[in-house]
């Protein structure tokens, strides 16, 4: 009964279509919470287009930090273990394990302050409320103002806040991508659940150490609305290559722009490449291979790989 | 310490810093490398062909020797040249040392505006290494603040694509 009422409640509000009302803000802080402070674990499908695929998640918080699993259970396995310092990739098959250290504690960049900022780029309302893997979820829709992005349906359970379904939606308000728990359980998680099942002593270690950097000479030549550079770097990636990064986002959207020479490197194939919701924009800009890759809309990854120049440093 | 430095070269400082910096520079140490590194930028900035890496120690070692003099004040002081902010410039250019293949091409002329880009691109098959790049993206996506670690799947899902070796 008072689940009935709170969701009449609910649909009241965004029938009243109060966009940006500061209740539907206190949702996205509400999952924005819950994201840091919940231990659980479950199991969700992840879709994009014909690609289905199930994964175990489980997330460890104590006083030290938190420490999360993602283990993949169709076609080739992987695992990944994410700590607030490092990102662990595990490929059994080819005995690789990548590490990936994080030098700049600034992110995750969705900072609770910024949550508001959103409503510049995005009319943020409440939708329906549905029931998802057992749980009563509220739905908030963050429709874009303009066609360089994506809109984006959260589905949170009412009680703690956690995030249940995430659905990234086109401009017909098609689903690009979709993720969705089948199973979750909060709370009862033991260290021992986080670890790897991986010794992975003897396989080979992929370092990607990135610092901070400035790469001279190297910017957009116009700006995307909305879109901010949040950090330049430079890296190595896969097997040890020197690469540049920036990284771009409007708050709830990024794009990362790569930068490598070209010397020894196969011919670039100037296009684009789709994978659900990412795209990925490789051209050749002053001897250099620059790669967009972004979970944003065709146009924008091609107008960030098309804004990319080199201005020889004064 | 090392305003007071880049004061000094420049023939600004107050009199009554002037020893307590010669000292400084004397006892070698940091001082000592922002003078050094100082008169490396003037010279580049001036074109020397001689970069004075030994001329800096030099002048250094007979700063020490030497009672002070001042040097007369220019009849029209020159700005102040900041050059430990100039340091500090040049030292975020020379990280861009690992990229060291500056374009050999000459570089066209920027357009004012971005190119338009072609209406539709070119479908091209993904680069290899895609699940690098998607790795190396994933850490910045917002995203992860409301998911966690569920968007790293994206890079999971990819390789699943490639060919088993």
């Amino acid at each position: 009964m008072t689940t009935m009422v709170v969701a009449a409640v609910l649909a009241l509000a965004a029938g009243a279509a109060q966009a940006q009302s500061p209740e539907t803000l206190t949702w996205l802080r509400k999952i924005h919470e819950a994201t840091q402070q919940l231990s659980y674990s479950g199991t969700f499908v992840y879709q994009n287009g014909k690609r289905t695929e199930t994964s175990r998640i489980t997330r460890f918080v104590d006083a030290g930090g938190d420490i999360e699993k993602l283990e993949v259970m169709d076609g080739v396995p992987r695992e990944i273990v994410r700590t607030r310092d490092t990102v662990r990739c595990y490929l059994p098959e080819s005995r690789v394990v990548k590490v990936e250290r994080r030098t700049d504690r600034s992110f995750p960049a969705l900072l609770p302050e910024k949550i508001s900022a959103l409503t510049r780029h995005y009319d943020i309302t409440l939708g329906e409320t549905r029931r998802i893997a057992g749980f009563d979820c509220q739905a908030v829709v963050l429709t874009p103002k303009d066609n360089l992005r994506y809109g984006y349906r959260l589905y949170a359970d009412v009680g703690t806040g956690m995030l249940l379904r995430a659905v990234t939606t086109d401009e017909s308000g098609e689903s690009v991508e979709q993720f969705t728990f089948t199973q979750l359980s909060i709370g009862k998680v033991t260290r021992d659940m986080v670890r790897s099942r991986h010794a992975a002593s003897a396989w080979r270690v992929e370092h990607a150490d990135a610092q901070p950097a400035r790469l001279a000479g190297w910017g957009l030549a116009a700006d995307l609305p909305g879109f901010q550079k949040v950090t330049e770097l430079k890296r190595r990636l896969g097997e040890s290559r020197p690469v540049g990064q920036m990284v771009y986002s409007d708050g709830l959207a990024a794009v990362s722009v790569f930068i490598e020479p070209l010397q020894g490197r196969e011919p670039v194939h100037t296009g684009l490449a789709s994978m659900g919701a990412i795209h990925i924009y490789t051209r050749e800009v002053a001897n250099h291979v620059v790669t967009v890759v972004g979970e944003a809309p065709a146009l924008s990854v091609q107008r960030f790989a098309h804004a990319v120049e080199y201005r020889r440093p004064q | 310490m090392k305003e007071n430095i880049s004061a000094l070269m420049d023939g600004e400082l107050d009199e009554r810093a002037t020893p307590q910096i010669l000292d400084a520079l004397g006892r070698g140490g940091e001082a000592f490398d922002a003078w050094s590194t100082y008169h490396l930028i003037g010279d580049a900035l001036r074109r020397s062909r001689l970069l004075s890496e030994g001329f800096a120690a030099r002048v250094a070692s007979e700063l020490a020797r030497e009672p002070t003099v001042l040097a007369p004040r220019a009849l029209r002081p020159a700005p102040p040249r900041r050059w430990y902010a100039l340091a500090a410039s040049l030292a975020a250019v020379a990280l861009v040392g690992w990229l060291a293949f500056a374009p050999q091409d000459p570089v066209r002329t920027p357009l004012a505006q971005a190119p338009l880009p072609p209406a539709a691109p070119a479908a091209v098959p993904l680069p290899s290494g895609t699940s690098d790049y998607l790795l190396a993206h994933q850490a910045f996506s917002p995203r992860v603040s409301l998911q966690g670690v569920a968007p790293y799947v994206r890079t999971v899902s990819e390789q699943a694509q490639e060919p088993r070796k």
